[in-house]
């Protein structure tokens, strides 16, 4: 017995929980990558607001974009809708709403998280500093993950977490291996035939991949076997084939799950199919975001807003209403 | 902290924890001891750790201001208030039979009348009160019990007897800090409980989920919801809160739908699921804006005619606020001898009516020593305490209640009891009230102790949290820490 609203709720909050922390790993990961490389690269500060697609909101002309101006925008600017002050504020204030169906130390971790951000946002563009914040960030967002996990029993209020979860998810991952079609490109510089092996490795980091990759797929670290890792494997959470796999497992458990069902079949069908390499690479992305999106508005459609008013809801009311008094 | 104890001093009202600056009753002997002996940066470190822990736990109210809405950290103090276990027992007593003659009560004004007839209440008095609703006439709730949750006000004068202030009985709200205000005690100052019987209060949700369950329609397995106006009401917190402790569904008016069967359903991701009982938090002007308040956009159309129906079960029920009105209230002893042909347990503040020609005259020759309260104002709003005003706001009370005697009444300024109180200046006493709840449903709950309200400036008399007033934790103690205290004593004095 899930109100719709709450449904909602949940949902987004377990997406907003997703975006903070792949947001600080990213951004951390990203940080040590650009330390260890030259400055003229194709890679640089900005490439991160290119991977949140907010290139059109960020405010500054091209002389802005170094490191202490992108980080302040991608951390605390109130005009980005996706800053991390933004996604933690969206976590708050869906938790606060839905208090009756989230474990009771969920209220207790979110404030935490909440007065850590409070009391440093402003140090985020000093590295040393940022980088402690973003990892105790990390450490919070693990910490809420945990506790729904061990204290949530598994009803739709749980589902419906998991789903917002692994769309999140599946949506970040894409972005961040957009990224590599700029390690792909047959124009791509010289420094960054270069560095090859070390961005490939970065890649894997910003997604805490490297260490099952190296387990599962073995050394070297090559372009083509880690593409193959991170969109195809079944076994690590963090690929995009695990992810659609889970959304669809936890779509199974809803009610009358038909419709956003065949889609998430669809389009795990499609990524199962699809040429990974060059050329189509970018192209398959961009197909995976947008089918992502419209998943998330059949789920919407078929659990959040339904039609109430509709024959078939009262029907299915009125069945539903006298198995429970039998 | 050895220094702000000592500077500490009773005065004229009565003090909760002290017999003399130096001397603690006997049921808060403990504590104080306690308390003394601990260093001024130990108390200090405590004190801000209940601030942090207020912080994470996200304990707030939200205060309404031009500026927009804030949410405050709840003010709590670390200093509890102790209550001897037989003086409550006596106080819980007189609540409960308090609060059954209220019922009986609007149960009487809303079919028979009976009270009128017999001339105890003046019938405009009745049809006068803001909470009085034609629609609930000839309603009868379940158990005729129609104020299911009271949350009444208790002050003590400089005797330190205790005296009923005011009966609040549309939406009470407090209880949630009354329970966080236990959970922050015994995080921070943990030693304390050992050895010391203090009557515990964590199990009030349990407490009001069965009294709603007594409510339900059909007895098996009911579906039982707590309706808020949304998270910019001032006591969201506590809706959430105790939809969580309790197991109640939260819910928004927007959430439900009456259908044409007349029954109450919720929206789901399941579909629509019927609701049994609605412990509703928002006041019943609000509640159905077919039959109140038109611009109600809070409230579910058509839920009047599922109550008439009995087929959902409203907690409180609509129009029970009749009672919770200031010139009411002063016939309520006379109720309780009328209902239950009992002598009131607690008494009332002594209170003159205006509406009476001779109480009138008094009020109005006396107005600088009393407090004037319009019948139907809460929170503190809208009243004249006459020591703390001016010239002119004395002469402003007195145009108004010549203009409306029957919207007013006045009593005594009480000298409000005081209680050892942590302020920037050391251990210093600051006045509070007490704020019990009363649960009726097939029977009668009463919390022990209560929310206690401190005024934390000095010398201020107004405790209420919208205009900067504090909470306590509040002991109920057994007589368990006199008997051991007396032990220890004889072993010192043996060794």
């Amino acid at each position: 017995m899930l109100l719709s609203r709450v449904a909602e709720r949940v949902y987004w909050m377990a997406r907003y929980l997703e975006r903070t922390e792949n947001t600080a790993r990213l951004i951390n990961v990203h940080t040590s990558l650009l330390l260890d490389m030259p400055e003229e690269m194709e890679i640089n500060w900005f490439t991160l607001v290119k991977i949140f697609n907010a290139d059109s909101l960020y405010p500054g002309q091209l002389s802005k974009m170094n490191e202490g101006d992108v980080m302040q925008f991608l951390i605390s600017a109130g005009k980005n809708p996706s800053a991390l002050t933004n996604s933690l504020a969206n976590i708050r204030e869906n938790v606060r709403t839905s208090l009756d169906v989230l474990p009771e130390e969920t209220r207790e971790q979110v404030n935490q998280l909440h007065l850590l951000m409070k009391e440093s946002a402003y140090t985020v563009k000093n590295r040393q500093q940022r980088q402690l914040l973003l990892r105790k960030i990390i450490m919070h967002c693990q910490c809420i993950r945990g506790v729904l996990d061990s204290h949530m029993s598994r009803d739709s209020a749980y589902y419906f977490t998991q789903i917002g979860k692994h769309i999140e998810r599946a949506d970040m991952t894409s972005r961040i291996l957009e990224m590599a079609s700029l390690l792909l490109a047959d124009n791509r510089s010289e420094s960054v035939r270069k560095y090859e092996g070390i961005l490939w490795m970065t890649l894997l980091q910003s997604l805490s991949a490297q260490q099952m990759y190296l387990k599962h797929m073995r050394p070297p670290i090559r372009g083509e076997k880690v593409l193959e890792f991170l969109i195809r494997d079944q076994l690590f959470p963090r690929a995009l084939h695990y992810s659609l796999n889970d959304i669809g497992y936890y779509l199974e458990q809803l009610p009358n799950p038909e419709l956003p069902l065949t889609m998430q079949q669809r389009i795990t069908q499609h990524l199962q199919d699809a040429d990974i390499m060059e050329s189509r690479f970018h192209p398959l992305m961009d197909y995976l975001q947008e089918q992502l999106g419209l998943l998330h508005e059949e789920v919407a459609g078929c659990w959040f807003y339904p039609d109430f008013s509709s024959q078939q809801i009262q029907q299915q009311a009125q069945t539903l209403s006298t198995q429970s008094q039998s | 902290m050895k220094k702000s104890w000592d500077a500490y001093e009773t005065g004229s009202c009565y003090d909760e924890l002290m017999v003399s600056g130096r001397q603690p009753r006997q049921a808060s002997y403990r504590l104080v001891e306690y308390l003394r002996n601990l260093s001024a940066e130990t108390f200090e470190q405590y004190v801000q750790d209940s601030e942090k822990v207020i912080h994470e736990l996200g304990i707030t109210f939200t205060v309404y201001s031009d500026a927009g809405n804030i949410d405050r950290a709840w003010l709590y103090d670390i200093v509890p208030r102790i209550i001897p276990e037989d003086e409550w027992k006596r106080t819980e007593k007189g609540l409960k039979q308090r609060i059954n003659a209220l019922n009986r009560f609007i149960q009487d004004i809303y079919n028979d009348s009976e009270i009128i007839r017999d001339g105890i209440i003046p019938e405009d008095v009745v049809m006068n009160s803001k909470g009085y609703r034609e629609a609930c006439k000839g309603m009868t709730p379940p158990h005729g019990v129609w104020a299911n949750i009271c949350g009444s006000d208790l002050v003590r004068d400089h005797k330190g007897t205790m005296y009923v202030l005011e009966d609040n009985l549309r939406v009470p709200s407090g209880v949630a800090y009354m329970l966080e205000n236990r959970t922050l005690t015994k995080r921070v100052l943990p030693d304390v409980f050992r050895s010391q019987l203090i009557h515990p209060v964590s199990d009030y949700p349990a407490h009001l989920y069965n009294m709603l369950a007594s409510l339900a329609p059909e007895k098996d397995n009911p579906t039982i919801a707590i309706l808020t106006p949304g998270i910019y009401n001032s006591a969201y917190f506590e809706h959430a809160y105790l939809a969580q402790q309790a197991g109640l569904i939260l819910l928004e008016g927007a959430d439900l739908v009456v259908r044409e069967d007349d029954h109450v359903y919720m929206k789901t991701s399941r579909g629509l699921q019927k609701v049994d009982v609605i412990y509703r938090r928002i006041d019943d002007d609000f509640i159905d804006p077919k039959v109140f308040r038109k611009d109600s956009i809070l409230g579910i159309p058509g839920i009047m005619r599922s109550w008439r129906k009995g087929n959902i079960a409203i907690a409180n029920a609509p129009g029970c606020g009749v009672a919770d009105d200031k010139v009411i209230y002063a016939y309520v002893p006379e109720m309780i001898r009328y209902y239950l042909n009992e002598k009131p347990l607690l008494p009332n503040v002594p209170t003159w009516l205006c509406r009476k020609p001779d109480e009138l005259e008094h009020v109005l020759e006396h107005l600088p020593e009393l407090v004037v309260k319009p019948a139907n104002e809460s929170g503190g709003y809208g009243m004249l305490i006459g020591p703390h005003a001016k010239e002119e706001d004395i002469e402003a009370f007195r145009k108004l209640i010549i203009k409306d005697p029957n919207n007013y009444i006045a009593q005594p300024t009480l000298s409000l009891s005081v209680t050892p109180t942590a302020t920037e200046k050391g251990i210093a006493p600051r006045h509070v009230d007490l704020r019990p709840f009363i649960l009726s449903g097939a029977e009668n709950y009463v919390t022990p102790g209560g929310l206690t309200r401190v005024a934390l400036v000095e010398g201020s008399l107004v405790v209420n949290s919208s205009q900067g007033g504090g909470s306590k934790d509040t002991w109920i103690v057994g007589d368990d820490a006199a008997r051991q205290r007396q032990a220890s004593q004889q072993l010192e004095e043996e060794e």
